[in-house]
């Protein structure tokens, strides 16, 4: 039903700049259940049904609706249809017709020139790129192995290299202390063969002095003898 | 008294001030068939856009994606995922119905809210989302009944029909009127989803001409993408109902 009223209303062109030019809604002070009777009394082929029941209701309402009906019947017997309402004539929301096979094959081509240009190329692409990452990756992991090797590998360079090390360290502070007892004995011998040589001289010396002193103690116990004894 | 006249005059007021033109189509006529022309112009506009736009991301995919090309390959991951969820391990020759299904229904519907489609005047009639028209959304919906119907009988050969006295063979009625049922909820939401958003935004804009109905649209927006989703992720779980296994 509603459908039917919208339909044989007059269209309008919907351009947005006459809706906003509509600023109040403007309410139709003219008979529109004229023009809406009769047009689905035509379009009824001629058999009111719909309208017939709103014509019982509008001859129960009022006396204008009797008018709007007498005016109603007399519109349908004298003037043929307007130009309008045949334009509407065909005015259906659901009017089935070659569109529907029509969309269907579009649709069928789009979808096999979406698959050729779009779904199956970079879906390849995109598996493609996955599993190049995923090999790349699985790499990494493997290196990772042998990147850990090569830690071990560096860490005994370096045990065995600080082993040479202090090995090489011990061996010269053993030669060098070795060294050094040898000349510190040298030292001590040298030292001790001047001591030696000292304590002979001084040795030699003191008998020489005594042997000296000897004779003088000989000469001067003459000498104090003779002064003692001069009668002697 | 005057109740019934009074209805009718501000539903015809109101019809008038939104100069919504429902059920109004222009038509071509072919080969003595008639075709509704707003729709196939903007279904062509948006396969454009569609194919347009992909030929110009993808047409040279670079490793390190940018821009365009991120973009659509975050899109296929996206309906990739949506078709393995619902189809299962065996998804892969499903993803281009399902994807385009979901591209197309997207696109058209954003088209409708964010093309300015008024610009254009037709004789007879507008321009508005394709999936406005309740041909396109049967056209689709059938589409995926060929689609699960093919899907179940290229896996399981005759044996697919088994499904029908699946549980218990009580059910087989019901079983039946699913398959009837299954396209046209499927076209019905959609249809009805789209018309009520545009209708809604159209009436809201002839009443209130300024910021009222931006919540609205975005509103329109949102509710065009879920519906988008909501038939690809239909669509992909009736195939992958009917590949399933029976025991």
């Amino acid at each position: 039903m509603s459908s039917t009223v919208m339909a044989s209303a007059p269209s309008f062109t919907s351009t947005s700049q006459q809706f906003l030019s509509r600023v109040a809604p403007p309410c139709p002070i003219r008979l529109p259940t004229v023009s809406v009777i009769a047009r689905a009394a035509h379009e009824n082929g001629g058999k009111p049904r719909l309208p017939s029941r709103l014509l019982k209701r509008l001859a129960l309402s009022s006396r204008h609706a009797a008018i709007a009906a007498a005016a109603a019947a007399a519109m349908v017997a004298a003037s043929p249809l307007p130009a309008l309402a045949e334009q509407m004539e065909k005015a259906a929301l659901f009017d089935f017709n070659l569109t529907l096979p029509a969309i269907a094959i579009e649709f069928l081509l789009l979808m096999v020139a979406l698959d050729k240009i779009y779904f199956t190329p970079l879906g390849k692409f995109m598996d493609e790129r996955d599993a190049a990452i995923r090999a790349k990756l699985s790499d990494v992991k493997d290196t990772s192995g042998e990147v850990k090797e090569l830690d071990d590998q560096a860490a005994a360079v370096m045990k065995a290299a600080r082993a040479e090390i202090s090995a090489a360290l011990n061996q010269m502070k053993k030669e060098s202390s070795a060294e050094l007892e040898q000349k510190l004995a040298e030292g001590r011998k040298r030292v001790e063969a001047e001591l030696a040589e000292a304590l002979q001289n001084l040795e030699r010396q003191k008998e020489e002095t005594i042997k000296a002193l000897d004779s003088q103690i000989a000469a001067l116990s003459d000498e104090i003898v003779k002064k003692v004894l001069p009668t002697v | 008294m005057n109740v019934i006249p009074c209805s009718i005059k501000t539903l015809k007021g109101l019809y008038d001030i939104s100069g919504v033109e429902v059920g109004q189509h222009f038509y071509w006529q072919i080969g003595g068939l008639q075709v509704h022309a707003q729709v196939l112009i903007t279904s062509w506009v948006v396969i454009a856009i569609l194919l347009g736009s992909v030929i110009l991301a993808v047409r040279n995919p670079q490793t390190i994606p940018t821009g365009g090309q991120n973009f659509f390959e975050y899109v296929l991951e996206f309906i990739r995922d949506l078709s393995k969820t619902q189809i299962g391990e065996e998804y892969g020759p499903w993803v281009p119905f399902i994807g385009t299904m979901f591209l197309f229904i997207f696109v058209s519907n954003w088209s409708g809210a964010l093309l300015p489609w008024k610009i254009i005047q037709l004789p007879h009639g507008e321009l508005a989302a394709p999936t406005n028209d309740i041909n396109t959304t049967v056209a689709l919906a059938l589409l995926t009944s060929v689609a699960y119907f093919y899907a179940g009988l290229s896996k399981k050969g005759l044996g697919y029909f088994g499904k029908y006295i699946q549980p218990t063979p009580i059910l087989l009625p019901i079983n039946i009127l699913e398959d009837f049922t299954k396209p046209l909820s499927l076209s019905f939401r959609l249809f009805g989803n789209i018309l009520a958003d545009e209708l809604v935004v159209v009436v809201l804009v002839s009443l209130v001409p300024s910021v009222v109905p931006i919540p609205v649209m975005f509103l329109g927006l949102f509710t065009s993408g879920i519906q988008a989703l909501i038939f690809a992720t239909l669509a992909a779980a009736y195939i992958g109902e009917s590949m399933e296994g029976h025991h």
